[in-house]
């Protein structure tokens, strides 16, 4: 605040002396607004990385037309700011301005540069819906907005409309890393805007005011994240119709195997009383899969009468440890959760997540930020131990001749072995015996060839086992069905706090996707078989082999790979560090819903109504807001003088100014007393009321007087400037 | 502004006192009330006082009326080029009796020293008023002997111009805290001069000389309460503006002056000292003292500017021509001139 009193008061000081020494900025008329080379490159830069924020997220024709805009502005920038070092440069300017004197940018390029871009935002807005349509617009009217700097307003325009961007560019991530790029990215665009303003063009020091100004206003931030209330409408961060990541609903041999290669994190997990159980029983189901048409594996969608009750697994789950945990899940943009079945869901999320017939939890709406729940497993406990006909018969389903070697196979089997269990066991032995390999890299196969696969190639990643296997057991008679998911994850315990040991997290991530199989056996239920685990059992028993791991940094080509952190000890600490950092801060910062923050304010103020929270949650306001202003106030003891000076200076100032009106100006070096002088000797008129206005205005400077009478006679002063001009009309 | 304090109790007090001082004064010195002033305000400031003006524009007189007037003991001495330090300081001679050294003062250890013609004496004398004058202390024979409080020296000069003058040392210069220059008197004054000059020749015959009007002790009071006088936050970067302006030539990036203001560069001036600042500060709290203010104006600061700074700025000796156009025409005025009284230090 200081700094613009102070800039404001500069302002009036150099009216008054009108000396051609000053800053020519200001001294230009006020309708042509010029940016200093310098500062007019850094607010380019600023536009092409707050742009680059957002830029994953927009479609090609509008990156290519943004793009093309910004070379364009980059190429009128050096072109304004050449040296007339030759006469040819300076012949080719004056020819330049006598063509176009409307400014550098021909208005009808312009036109037909904003309507190419208006039909693209049109055409393209079906396919990627509101939101990225608004964004489009968004990004296209601030690069355009840059051609057209006029006056300072369109500066603060363009300024406000790069800050837009940055917000909007958190819609669509929210992690740590990306946060905090927003937040210094903000913090240069605030510079740009000092730039033009400060005294000084030193960059830096201008970063450090801002640095200062932001740091401050953390306080108040923090303040109003904690009790603000998140009205809903308002709260939300509208849904993106973005790329869904994840698994699918349906799935064919091949999928999988894609998904691998991405190191995106898929959710997170922390136990709240014990350690996380073995890797080798973290099976997260996130789909089932039941309807098979000879290539792929769909999810039914059904109408789900029968529940799985609660009671039912509260009856099963005798002798079975619970485990409680809650689940951080990213952002998916879809409906499916994940769970160790069988599981509980805490009561509280009653509504927003639909607990399915098949064990896994749908959530009411589509996933697009951070979404938090708590369950509890029953890790062991059997699961749907009746089964009725419409399921089995569904669970038996296989199209004929689809796959015939393999239901040949399947007719010998349930021929040797008449018990269930001992069917998939031999398909396991079969798989553990013959020379099947695990691979991200399977041959293609031909129409989805389960035949081809179990047969020919004999190569293949989980999908293709589990697929083969589910239609081994279907076509010997024994239900089965696909299940997709995740597989284990990283047990990070950098996260956890000293006096409990056990409060690490698990983080899951999209290469930890996994597809397995279940088969329904009578008085038992459906029981997992994981037929990956025939073929390579290290995945299943501790994750990733060094083959896979070399096969999978040979597919991605990413500078971090996997393999490189398994080999670096320091690396691979580092990584952990920032996982667990970034895990605090989605369960905190991203994750802190309305629920959590009713939650803190019961703990603090005790359980009551919501009103009363209301009310709790606006007096808070109230208090802190007063206590911010008042510690404000104490910091701000000196500045407060210096407003008080400041304020009579502009009341004398703005007198001085009045008089310059009537042609008497004061020269800088006459003392406010001779000046007074002068008046009485001049305009004897204006004697009284100006020599009393004199008298305040140089008591209140250089006299030795108390703050209080200071700032009586500040307000003395405003009466008597008042007085001074009423003087003047009357005398006119 | 209803505003009461010690010091502008006692402030008020004085007035009558420092009225009936200037008043004698003004009486003796004719059509001079702001010389006058101006060296009254000098010796309240407890700053030396280099009068410099032709022969016969009554020097003398304005020094011998202020020592009086304030009741110091006072001594005259004639500056020649053969006076030697000695002279002035005094010196130590063989009692044959006593079978010891004799100290016989000079004219140094009175409280109104006043040294006619100055620049008459050579250098090696001038210099040994120098440890007189800044450290209130003379050394005779190793002996460190210390001076009569309050003690001044008030010195007279020709201009340089004139036959057999040496140029005052810059570093004693910069001793003087105010250099005046009486100038002619006008008509009227003249008249005045040549009516009362009659009288007071008869006066003198009959032993008349001035009453002292103060005692010391009154005037050692009132020159403790003008160090009191309080002085603003903006006076103070005034006199900063002031002094920083003159040293434009000789701190290179003074940047923190901004490029607001400059004096034209034409104009050659020597830089002002912090002592030049200091006294700068002293005489215009001493000027609002006589003023009637407890505190200090930028018009008091702008009205002994000229006379506390042109001898420290000025390179070439001044032509002597009258007050008022020298004024005019100094670096002391440009320099006033180019510093915004309402915002003195544009860097802030």
């Amino acid at each position: 605040m200081s700094f613009f009193t102070r800039k404001l008061n500069g302002k009036l000081n150099k009216n008054l002396n009108s000396n051609p020494m000053n800053n020519t900025a200001t001294l230009l008329p006020v309708n042509t607004f010029v940016l200093a080379r310098k500062n007019a490159w850094l607010l380019w830069l600023c536009q092409c990385l707050n742009i680059a924020t957002i830029a994953l997220e927009l479609g090609t024709w509008m990156l290519a037309i943004i793009t093309l805009s910004l070379t364009w502005q980059a190429f009128l920038l050096h072109r304004s700011f050449e040296r007339p070092n030759s006469k040819k440069l300076a012949e080719r300017r004056t020819k330049h301005a006598k063509n176009k004197q409307n400014g550098p940018v021909s208005p009808f390029v312009l036109a037909t540069f904003a309507i190419a871009g208006c039909l693209t935002i049109v055409i393209t807005a079906p396919q990627h819906g509101l939101l990225i349509s608004m964004v489009h617009l968004l990004c296209f009217s601030y690069v355009l907005k840059a051609f057209e700097l006029k006056a300072r307003s369109d500066f603060y325009q363009l300024i406000l409309l790069g800050i837009f961007v940055l917000a909007s560019a958190l819609i669509f991530k929210q992690d740590l890393a990306f946060s905090a790029m927003v937040v210094s990215l903000l913090l240069l665009n605030f510079v740009v805007l000092l730039q033009y303003f400060s005294s000084n063009n030193v960059f830096f020091a201008n970063l450090k005011i801002i640095g200062i100004l932001m740091t401050q206003s953390v306080l108040l931030a923090v303040v109003l994240f904690i009790v603000f209330p998140r009205l809903s409408p308002f709260w939300q961060i509208p849904i993106a119709k973005s790329a869904e990541t994840g698994l699918s609903d349906t799935v064919k041999p091949g999928d999988i195997a894609k998904l691998t290669r991405s190191s995106k994190l898929a959710f997170r997990v922390s136990f709240e009383q014990q350690s996380p159980p073995v890797y080798s029983q973290l099976y997260w189901r996130a789909m089932v899969l039941e309807d098979y048409d000879g290539r792929q594996w769909t999810k039914r969608f059904k109408r789900d009468n029968n529940k799985p009750s609660q009671l039912y697994i509260e009856a099963n789950k005798a002798g079975v440890k619970p485990i409680t945990y809650q689940v951080l899940a990213e952002p998916s943009f879809q409906k499916y959760l994940f769970a160790l079945a069988p599981a509980n869901l805490s009561e509280a999320f009653n509504g927003s997540i639909i607990p399915q017939s098949d064990y896994t939890f749908l959530s009411s709406s589509v996933i697009s930020q951070t979404k938090a729940y708590h369950l509890t497993s029953y890790l062991g406990a059997p699961i749907g131990v009746t089964l009725d006909d419409d399921s089995k018969a569904l669970n038996l389903a296989y199209p004929k001749n689809s796959n015939p070697r393999l239901e040949q196979l399947a007719l010998q089997l349930s021929h040797n072995y008449s018990e269930p269990l001992q069917r998939a066991q031999a398909v396991l032995n079969l798989i553990n015996e013959e020379n099947y390999a695990y691979t991200l890299e399977p041959p293609l196969l031909k129409n989805n060839s389960l035949d081809q696969f179990f047969f020919d190639t004999q190569s293949g990643f989980c999908v293709h086992y589990a697929s083969a296997f589910t239609f081994l057991m279907r076509a010997s008679g024994i239900p089965a069905r696909m299940v997709t998911g995740y597989l284990g994850g990283e047990y990070n315990e950098k996260s956890a706090t000293d006096n409990n040991k056990a409060q690490g997290h698990l983080s899951i991530y999209q290469y930890d996707a996994h597809a397995w199989s279940e088969i329904w056996i009578q008085g038992k239920g459906w029981l997992r078989i994981d037929p990956t685990s025939a073929v390579d059992p290290e995945r299943v028993n501790s994750g990733w082999s060094d083959d896979l791991l070399q096969q999978q940094s040979a597919l991605i080509n990413e500078l971090f790979s996997r393999s490189l952190f398994k080999n670096s000890d320091f690396l691979n600490a580092l990584r952990l560090q920032f996982d667990a950092l970034d895990y605090q801060w989605t369960k905190w910062v991203v994750g802190f819903s309305t629920k959590q923050q009713y939650d803190l304010l019961t703990a603090w103020f005790g359980n009551v109504k919501s009103w009363k929270v209301a009310l709790i949650i606006v007096i808070t306001l109230i208090i802190s807001m007063t206590a911010v202003l008042f510690i404000f106030n104490w910091l701000n003891r000196a500045d407060k003088k210096q407003h008080r000076q400041n304020l009579a200076d502009k009341i004398y100032a703005k007198a001085l100014l009045t008089l310059a009106g009537l042609g008497i100006d004061k020269p800088p070096a006459m003392t406010v007393n001779d000046f007074a002088k002068q008046i009485r000797e001049k305009q004897p008129m204006l004697a009284i009321s100006f020599t009393r206005l004199s008298n305040s205005y140089s008591n209140l400077c250089y006299q030795n007087v108390s703050e209080e009478d200071k700032a009586l006679l500040t307000i003395t002063m405003q009466q008597q400037y008042q007085q001074f001009v009423k003087n003047i009309k009357s005398h006119k | 502004m209803p505003h009461t304090s010690p010091l502008s109790d006692q402030v008020q007090a004085s007035q009558a006192t420092i009225s009936e001082i200037l008043q004698k004064i003004e009486s003796v010195v004719l059509g001079k009330p702001k010389e006058c002033r101006l060296a009254l305000a000098c010796l309240l400031a407890q700053g030396h006082l280099l009068i410099e003006d032709l022969p016969g524009m009554g020097k003398t007189t304005l020094a011998h009326v202020l020592a009086t007037t304030l009741g110091l003991s006072y001594q005259r001495t004639q500056f020649t080029n053969d006076l030697l330090p000695a002279d002035v300081v005094g010196f130590s001679i063989f009692n044959n009796q006593a079978n010891t050294f004799e100290l016989h003062k000079g004219p140094i250890f009175n409280q109104v020293v006043l040294a006619d013609e100055i620049n008459r004496a050579s250098p090696k004398t001038q210099s040994a008023l120098l440890e007189a004058m800044a450290e209130h202390q003379v050394s005779i024979d190793g002996v460190t002997h210390e001076l009569p409080t309050p003690f001044f020296v008030i010195a007279t000069q020709n201009p340089l111009f004139h036959a057999g003058t040496y140029p005052l040392p810059e570093s004693q210069l910069d001793r003087f805290m105010m250099r005046l220059s009486l100038g002619f008197p006008d008509i009227k004054a003249e008249k005045n001069i040549l009516l009362n000059d009659a009288q007071r020749t008869n006066q003198t015959n009959k032993g008349n000389t001035f009453d002292p009007v103060v005692d010391q002790q009154t005037l050692i009071t009132m020159q403790a309460a003008v160090t009191q006088i309080s002085v603003s936050n903006d006076v103070i970067d005034y006199i900063l503006a002031l002094s920083h302006m003159s040293r434009q030539n000789y701190i290179a990036d003074d940047a923190k002056l901004g490029t607001r203001h400059n004096i034209s560069e034409d104009i050659v001036c020597k830089p002002l000292s912090p002592r030049a600042s200091k006294s700068l500060l002293q005489a215009a709290k001493a000027m609002a003292f006589i003023n009637n203010r407890d505190y200090v104006l930028p018009d008091d600061v702008q009205a002994v500017f000229y006379v506390v700074c042109q001898h420290r700025l000025e390179v070439q000796p001044s032509q002597n021509i009258s007050l008022s156009q020298l004024e005019a025409s100094s670096v002391a005025n440009q320099i006033l001139n180019s510093v915004d009284v309402l915002n003195p230090l544009s860097y802030q």
